[in-house]
């Protein structure tokens, strides 16, 4: 990898890390597993690494933002996530910032 | 598949206990529907070879339950710029400590080039200690922090304060330095009043040495050293000395010379500073200091007083070479100040 492309590299980073916890409470308001989230999320356009998003997760849980169960499907037992109440609040908070930052960097550029 | 249960059985070790079997049990669940999937897409089973490049494909196993963790860092970025401050801050100063006290060793134990050597040596030893005992404090600070909010807060409020009030004030430019503020009459009375003072108290001492060693006289005399005969010839150039810098400031007084700049004077008294030391340091045998009673005391003591002696002098030495680097920056001043 060329230094320019190292460099692109750590700010394309930078610019994804911040918008992940974003779109996983956005798409946890419909109740999802680990790996459904990540295939969904993967099918909308954004792809998580497994490593990446299962810790996530479990961090988002310990803040109060998720919620999670164990249930049995299809033979096999998954952990359910879904928003919290306080979750919910978080997103609308997020959401607000969100627009704010596109208005104006969209008026930027 | 064995790659997936190698992959989980890696990540397993580098879990906190606590959580261990919950996460595991998880992240199986996760994976095996994921490897569910490539093998309907594929028709039939993943080969072990697919197998493995699949689990490679997940990354390292330490990193997949690093994250699992909570974030740390050994010296977070709010208490970062202020570590790297003062390490930079200690690096120099235990260098220049360090070169200080060995130079001065040096000169005490009679130099040579393994010691020499051996200092050089021990330098990086210097760094090292230093940078692992500032890195130890920050990190301390870091723990707490991160375990007590309230500190947090009190310590992210201490980092990111600025108070202008105490800085220095701005660094004078060059003209300001040369346009220094003129003494009052006062002032100068004042310094000319003061010389004499000091000089009437030397010239008390000789016959009153509790007035230059206080209750310590007692402690003196029961010594069985004292001072030796160059400490009076010493005394005496000091005496002069005085006596001059009393005259000169006399003078000064009454001809209205202390209105004007003081440099030629300054540099005056810094040359003359040096007599007083030199005639320490031409003291026969550096006997500086001698037995009271030496009949008595030579076998038994005298070992100790050539040590004494020869430290003493030793110390001077390298006191003249402070003094001599200090006057010469002190021309090189005048000389920059005039052009």
């Amino acid at each position: 990898m060329t230094v320019a492309e190292n460099l692109f590299e750590n700010l394309r980073l930078e610019l994804r890390r911040g918008s992940l916890t974003l779109a996983v409470l956005a798409q946890l308001r419909q109740e999802h597993y680990g790996y459904t989230l990540r295939k969904t999320l993967a099918e909308r356009g954004l792809e998580i690494e497994e490593s990446t998003l299962y810790p996530l997760l479990r961090r988002l849980e310990a803040q109060g933002l998720l919620v999670s169960e164990w249930r049995e499907e299809e033979k096999r037992n998954k952990r359910f996530y879904r928003l919290s109440a306080d979750g919910e609040q978080m997103l609308g908070q997020l959401l607000g910032e969100w627009n704010t930052i596109n208005a104006s960097l969209n008026n930027i550029l | 598949m064995e790659s997936l249960e190698k992959f989980l059985q890696s990540v397993g070790w580098h879990l906190p206990a606590a959580a261990r079997a919950d996460i595991l049990a998880e992240l199986r669940a996760n994976l095996e529907a994921q490897l569910e999937e490539r093998e309907e897409q594929l028709g039939r089973p993943m080969t072990e070879a697919e197998g493995e490049a699949w689990v490679k494909a997940l990354g390292s196993p330490v990193a997949m339950a690093a994250r699992y963790g909570p974030q740390r860092s050994l010296i977070g970025p709010g208490l970062f710029p202020v570590y790297w401050y003062v390490l930079r801050l200690v690096f120099f100063w235990s260098t220049v400590i360090y070169l200080i006290v060995s130079g001065v060793l040096l000169a005490v134990n009679g130099p040579t080039a393994e010691a020499a050597g051996m200092v050089a040596l021990r330098l990086p030893g210097v760094w090292f200690t230093s940078a692992a005992w500032v890195t130890l404090v920050f990190a301390a600070l870091e723990l707490a922090a991160q375990r007590s909010p309230k500190f947090r807060t009190e310590l992210a409020e201490k980092v990111g304060a600025f108070n202008p009030g105490p800085i220095p004030g701005l660094e004078e430019d060059e003209q300001d330095r040369r346009r220094q503020k003129p003494r009052s009459y006062a002032q100068a009375a004042a310094e000319f009043v003061f010389s004499v003072l000091l000089l009437g108290w030397l010239l008390l001492i000789p016959a009153n040495p509790y007035l230059l060693m206080g209750p310590g006289v007692a402690f003196y005399q029961s010594l069985p050293y004292r001072v030796g005969p160059v400490i009076e010839w010493f005394y005496w150039t000091v005496v002069v000395l005085n006596v001059v810098q009393a005259a000169w400031a006399g003078v000064d007084l009454m001809t209205g010379a202390w209105q004007g700049p003081r440099r030629l004077e300054r540099l005056a008294v810094k040359l003359m500073g040096f007599a007083p030391l030199l005639v320490l340091l031409a003291a026969p045998q550096h006997m500086l200091f001698v037995l009271r009673n030496p009949g008595a005391d030579e076998v038994r003591l005298g070992g100790t007083l050539y040590t004494i002696n020869e430290s003493v002098h030793r110390g001077l030495e390298v006191v003249l070479v402070i003094v001599a680097l200090q006057f010469v920056f002190e021309v090189v001043r005048a000389v920059r100040d005039r052009g």
